[in-house]
Order: structure tokens, then sequence, then C-alpha cells
């Protein structure tokens, strides 16, 4: 059991039973009540005349009609709005905390068509928003692009903000981690005493981010999430660490070990920056899905969950029984062939699968992967990532690699200069066409296994629709 | 044969992919039976290490990693650089590290960072807010001796580089500095005066990445065989690879970009 809790149940919680205060004028509402009206209609009439796309399009139009209409719609959420952030695990954590919120009994907004920058973030809230203006939930989830932060901290005032972890990702859009970390301080400095902070304690960079918002003139109270189970270290640091030395004066940070990229026990043998006290101890939990990474957003949903005051209970059940969202470890059946769709959009990212498709492969569980890299915005249109990833040991275990995509030749060049012999390693087989590559692999996978494809972002999309016959987006 | 790969701060500077460049020109001599070792030249190396190597590989740092780094090369291993580079050990140098081989680099958050002054070029970052130079690069090799050389090992065929840029800083090449190459597609040294890159004695600079090497897999044989000649006294003729899913990943891109091979 554990034994120290930071909170209440929501009954009894001070903060939560006066909920958020809604402060509106009659001008702001009236409005308010035209652009939602005029959004909600035009949309409608959008979807019906089929003229468009309606997953953005509402928010576009609110927000032109109502500059602040993010912020006056999520000050009606009664207990405030969570908002989730970070380079990956952000649709996992959300749709878990969701879950858990739903199963305690309170009604919940959230943007899980993964809509994460403004406009889709608005159209959100306006889908449940009445032709009034009126939005009735208890709780708001809202994933946020980690570049959108700056912006739309300050209009959704959240009570909660889940820091998961920061690695270079799609720095052709991004710029820097050290960048966003930079702007992400700035925002919730300025954000209330009232919001708390759920950041990853084993990532130095999240940590230092903690240590400093909970000083200052408007200090938040902070929590940490993160592993205490020594067994799971890596054999060595992973190539893709961005943040090992001391985000506080420079020095290389001394590790204990690695859980996954630079997240890991360390402390500055310098300065005195070392990890915060976490706020529970992961080996009394069990996780949702499979992989390092996802025991992480397990955790920071545990944790957030705990400081809000939800029973173990309904924790555990809702993990117990937890779906993946779409292409994040979802396993489908296809032509009788079992398939697990693994997203993969970074270096980190693409470590960790290949990790957990391992630990599968190792036991007998699977020995065909298809992966697949596409360029397009979603994705990011530069590739050289995928040469920061340590593939050396999936190929040189070998089995079958299918590689297919937009730029199906630079990812057959980064697996075959992974053979330490050129005629060693598993089998490469190279398709440029999607179809073809799913349907090698599929009859390539013997029928007691598991196919694992490893798509980028727009990729996933697309192996989604060739295997359920339907779009999603 | 052995061949020994000085790889400039692993972790600090190796942002885009860059280890990249280090896998390829040790597999290409790998598996041409050569003996490799790399020899990371990190904050605990002493100066003198870089001797021992026979090619240089440095990759990109974000800002605050590369101020870090500039830190610790002052003095001593700069001094170590460039004497090893001045003999006429290949080098490459790809993203960020062509600013730290400048006079100086101004980033976009913080105070203007010194350069190990290597070569007559600068490099300024107009902010963080500024558009970064991101896309897809295609530029020819134009260094004179260089271009020479490498037209030799490529049966004639002029060099051409496909890969990638993505940078903030914009870099202005000095008189005494000598332009690696010609832009055809993208931004280059900084999106004015058509310059990618420079050259200095066998060393390249080049903001592009993608990583460089596996693409364009002639600057690793170049880089090996300049190397080798020069430590064994002897002629070497590297056995050819087989390069053809480099080809193919070539020739998508240059389709892609609508550019003729020749």
């Amino acid at each position: 059991m554990c034994s120290f809790r930071w909170c209440s149940h929501p009954d009894t919680s001070p903060s939560l039973k006066q909920g958020v205060k809604v402060q509106i004028n009659l001008l702001d509402r009236v409005r308010l009540g035209i652009a939602v009206f005029a959004a909600k209609t035009i949309t409608s009439t959008i979807r019906t005349f089929k003229l468009g796309a309606a997953s953005v399009l509402p928010g576009t139009i609110g927000k032109r009609l109502h500059p602040q209409i993010l912020t006056m719609l999520s000050q009606q959420i009664k207990y405030g709005v969570i908002v989730v952030a970070g380079t990956n695990g952000k649709t996992t954590t959300s749709l878990l905390l969701r879950g858990i919120l739903e199963k305690d009994g309170w009604k919940v907004v959230h943007n899980e068509a993964g809509a994460n920058l403004v406009n889709g973030l608005i159209t959100t809230l306006l889908e449940h928003t009445s032709l009034t203006g009126r939005l009735k939930a208890d709780y708001g989830i809202l994933e946020v692009d980690e570049n959108v932060i700056p912006l739309v901290l300050p209009q959704l005032k959240p009570k909660y903000i889940l820091a998961l972890n920061l690695f270079r990702d799609q720095l052709d859009r991004y710029g820097e981690v050290d960048t966003i970390t930079y702007r992400w301080r700035k925002v919730i400095a300025e954000l209330s005493s009232d919001s708390i902070l759920v950041v990853n304690g084993d990532d130095p960079a999240l940590a230092y981010l903690g240590q400093q918002l909970e000083q200052g003139e408007n200090p938040k109270q902070v929590k940490y999430f993160g592993l205490t189970e020594p067994e799971l270290y890596l054999d060595k640091m992973p190539h893709a660490v961005d943040s090992i030395d001391c985000p506080s004066c420079g020095t290389a940070l001394d590790y204990k070990g690695f859980y996954l990229s630079h997240q890991g026990d360390f402390n500055c043998p310098k300065c005195s920056f070392t990890k915060s006290k976490l706020s529970i101890d992961s080996k009394e939990w069990p996780q949702v899905l499979i992989g390092v990474y996802n025991q992480y957003n397990t955790l920071a949903a545990i944790t957030t969950m705990e400081s809000i005051g939800i029973s173990k209970p309904v924790i555990l059940d809702t993990i117990s029984t937890f779906q993946a969202a779409f292409g994040r470890s979802e396993e489908l059946v296809y032509n009788g062939k079992k398939v697990r769709i693994l997203l993969t959009k970074n270096p980190v990212g693409m470590n960790e699968t290949i990790r957990a498709i391992d630990r599968v492969k190792q036991t007998g569980g699977s020995s065909v992967t298809l992966t697949i890299l596409n360029d397009r915005t979603p994705d990011g249109t530069d590739v050289s990532w995928i040469w920061d990833v340590d593939t050396e040991k999936f190929v040189n275990s070998g089995g079958t690699i299918i590689v297919s995509g937009d730029r199906v030749y630079d990812l057959a060049l980064r697996l075959e200069y992974s053979k330490t012999n050129l005629d060693s390693g598993c089998k490469l087989i190279i398709k440029e066409n999607l179809q073809e590559a799913i349907d090698t692999a599929l009859e390539l996978t013997p029928l007691n296994e598991i196919l694992h494809i490893v798509p980028t972002y727009s990729a996933m999309l697309e192996v989604r629709e060739i295997l359920t016959g339907r779009k999603i987006l | 044969m052995e061949l020994k790969i000085g790889w400039l701060y692993p972790t600090l500077m190796s942002t885009y992919g860059d280890r990249g460049n280090v896998i390829a020109i040790q597999q290409r001599a790998h598996w041409r039976g050569i003996n490799v070792e790399v020899i990371p030249y990190d904050r605990d190396s002493h100066p003198d290490t870089i001797h021992q190597v026979d090619v240089i590989v440095g990759g990109g740092a974000q800002d605050r990693q590369q101020e870090i780094v500039m830190r610790d090369l002052a003095g001593a291993k700069t001094a170590a650089i460039k004497a090893k580079l001045d003999a006429g050990a290949p080098g490459v140098f790809t993203c960020g590290s062509p600013q730290l081989l400048g006079r100086f680099y101004e980033p976009g958050l913080g105070e203007k960072i010194e350069g190990m002054g290597i070569i007559d070029l600068e490099t300024k970052h107009p902010g963080i807010d500024t558009h970064r130079c991101i896309g897809n690069v295609v530029f020819e090799i134009t260094a004179t001796r260089l271009a020479a050389e490498l037209t030799e090992l490529l049966g004639g065929q002029k060099p051409l580089i496909v890969g990638f840029e993505n940078h903030g800083g914009r870099t202005y090449l000095g008189p005494n500095a000598e332009a690696l190459g010609k832009v055809i597609k993208g931004y280059g040294n900084n999106a004015t005066d058509g310059t990618e890159g420079a050259f200095y004695h066998n060393a390249i600079a080049t903001y592009s990445h993608g990583p460089l090497i596996p693409k364009n897999p002639f600057i690793a044989d170049w880089m090996i065989k300049t190397a080798l000649q020069a430590k064994y006294q002897t002629e070497i003729n590297l056995a050819p690879l087989d390069d053809s899913l480099a080809d193919r990943a070539r020739a998508a891109m240059l389709k892609r970009l609508n550019i003729n091979q020749n």
C-alpha cells in the first residue's frame, strides 16, 4: 500500500471541491454564444455536404469569431484541464487518464483524435459545448504538441501539467530540446500556484525544470514519477540521449544506470543537482501494453490520478482492461494472422520499440518485422534520425525485416550498415509498394507468431487503412 | 592494414544522425578486411590522442552542447586538431562542427562562442524565432583538388552530394576559405551566396547531413584511401562494394527534386 499520500479523495479535496472559477461577463457570454453557434452550424453544414475535414475547422472558425474562445471554454470545465505534454507517450497516457477518470464516474473531455495543435484543442472543446456556449465536463484531458505549449498554457490555465519526456524529435520543425525546455519553463512559471506539475523525475532536464518551478515567485507543487528497478537498466548508455549533462552546471552527470535514453538514476558529481523523491514506487504497480516506455506512461497516469485522489482499485482495474490507442502497440488480426502496430517517430521511440520486439523475438513469438519510413510533414521531413537508432543488435539477431515507405532505401541502408558481416544477420526484403510489403510480411509470419509493424506516423495511418479497410482521419 | 577513426565528442555532437558517418566509414573499411578502431575524442581525452587517428569525424551539436565542446576544445585540443588537419588527415565535419572550425559562432540564445579559428569562416544565428534552413539539399563539390580526386574515383562522374540540411546558423566564408561546393538545391552556407561548406587541406566541412556518407559513399572511400596512402606510403586501391542501395536512395531523391544526375 501507498503509505504516503499527497492528496485525498475528490470529495474532501478543497482545491477540487471549488472547481475552477468561471468568470464570464454577459457581453462575453453573448459573443461566445455567437462564436460557438456559428462554428458548430458551419461545421455541420460542411460535414453534411462533405466539403472538407471537420477535425480542426470548427476551432478555426470559433477562434476567428472569439479570440478568447479557448480560455472561455476550458474555464468552464469543473475541475480543470490536465495537459499532457512530451515527445513520446502523449496519446497512450491521455487515454489511460481518461479511462481511469471515466471508470471513477467523471465526465471527461478529451482530444482523442490526437489533434493537438490550437485549432484541434478548440474543436475538441466545441464538440462538448451546447449551442449557447455552455460546456459541461468534470475534467479536460488535452494532449498538447510540445511546441504549442507556450501558446496554449496561459489560455488553458491547466490544473495539471504532465511532462512525460523530452527527446530529439522532428528537429526539422521544432529546433532543439534545449529551446523547448527553456520555453516550457518560462510559460509554466507564469501560471498561478494552483497548477500542479507532474514530471518525469528520471529525465534530468525535466527533473531540473520541476525543481526550478518548485522555487521562485509562483512556486508550483511538483510530483515526480520514475522507475525504481535497477534490473531494468540497459547494458550500456544508448546513443540516442539528449540530456546527460547537468542542467544546472554543465558537468557530465554520474549515472548508476539508464532505463531508457537519458532517463535513469543520476546525480551531478560537481553541484548539488540530483533526482527528486519519486511520488510512487514503480515496483508496486502493473503497466499497460508492452515496453519500458509504456511503463513510464502508466506511472505518469498513476501519479496524476493518485494526486487527484482516485482510489487504487479503480486505477488497477483500468490498467488491467486497457485497450491501446490506434497504432500504439495496437493488436489486430488480419486474415487469421496476429499483427501488432508500434508507431515509431524518433530514435528513442524506435530503440524502445525494437527492445520490446526483441523480447518477444527471444521467446520465439515473432520472427518477422515490417518497418516503414515516410518523410511527410507529420513524420518529420528529416529522416537522419534512423542513424541514431541502435539497430545493430536487432539486425544481427536474425529473422526477417521487410522495409517500405517513402524513404525505403534510406531505411534499407541503415539496416544494411548494421550488419557485422555482409552475408550474415537478418534477411532484408525491400518493397517500395506498401500493400506488397504488408502482403509479404503476413505471408512470411507463421500462424503461431505475431507480425510486428513499425511505421512512422503517416505510414501507420496507411497501414491501418489497409488492415482495417477504412480511413481513421 | 588498420584505420583509426577519431570521433569528436560522440554524445555531445551527434544531433542529426551524424553517427552514420562514423558507422559508414567503419563498415566500409571493415567489410574490406581493414581493421578499424573508433577512438572517441571527448572531454576526458588527452589532447595528443588525436595524433593516433587517421581520419577525423565531427557532427552537429545543439547550442548548449556546442558551448560545452568549445570550452573543452580551447587551447591544447584545438592546437592538436589544427596540426593534424594541416598535416593532411582527412576529416569530415558536418552540421554544427564546421561552425567550430571557424572563427566564432553567435548562437540564437546566449553568448558568442569562440571557434577554433582553423578555417576562415564565421557563423551567426539570426535568433531563435528566425526560420531554420531546413530541407533536402543537393550540391556539387567544386573545391578544385577534391573535385578532381572524387571525379577520378567516380570514373568521370561529377561529385554530387545528396543530403539534408537543418541549421539555424548562417555561415559566411572569409577570403582565405575555399568553398566545398555550389548549391543546386537548398540553402547552403547562408541561403544567399550559393556556396556550401568549406574545404581545408583534406578536411570537408558541410551543413549537409542525412547523414552525409551513407548516401554519398565515395566520400568515405576517398577518406579511407587518402588516409591509408599517407599512413602506409603506398598506392591504395580499395575493392569495390555493392552500393546499389545508396544508388537507389540517391536516384529516388534526385528524381523527387527534378535534378538530372549528369
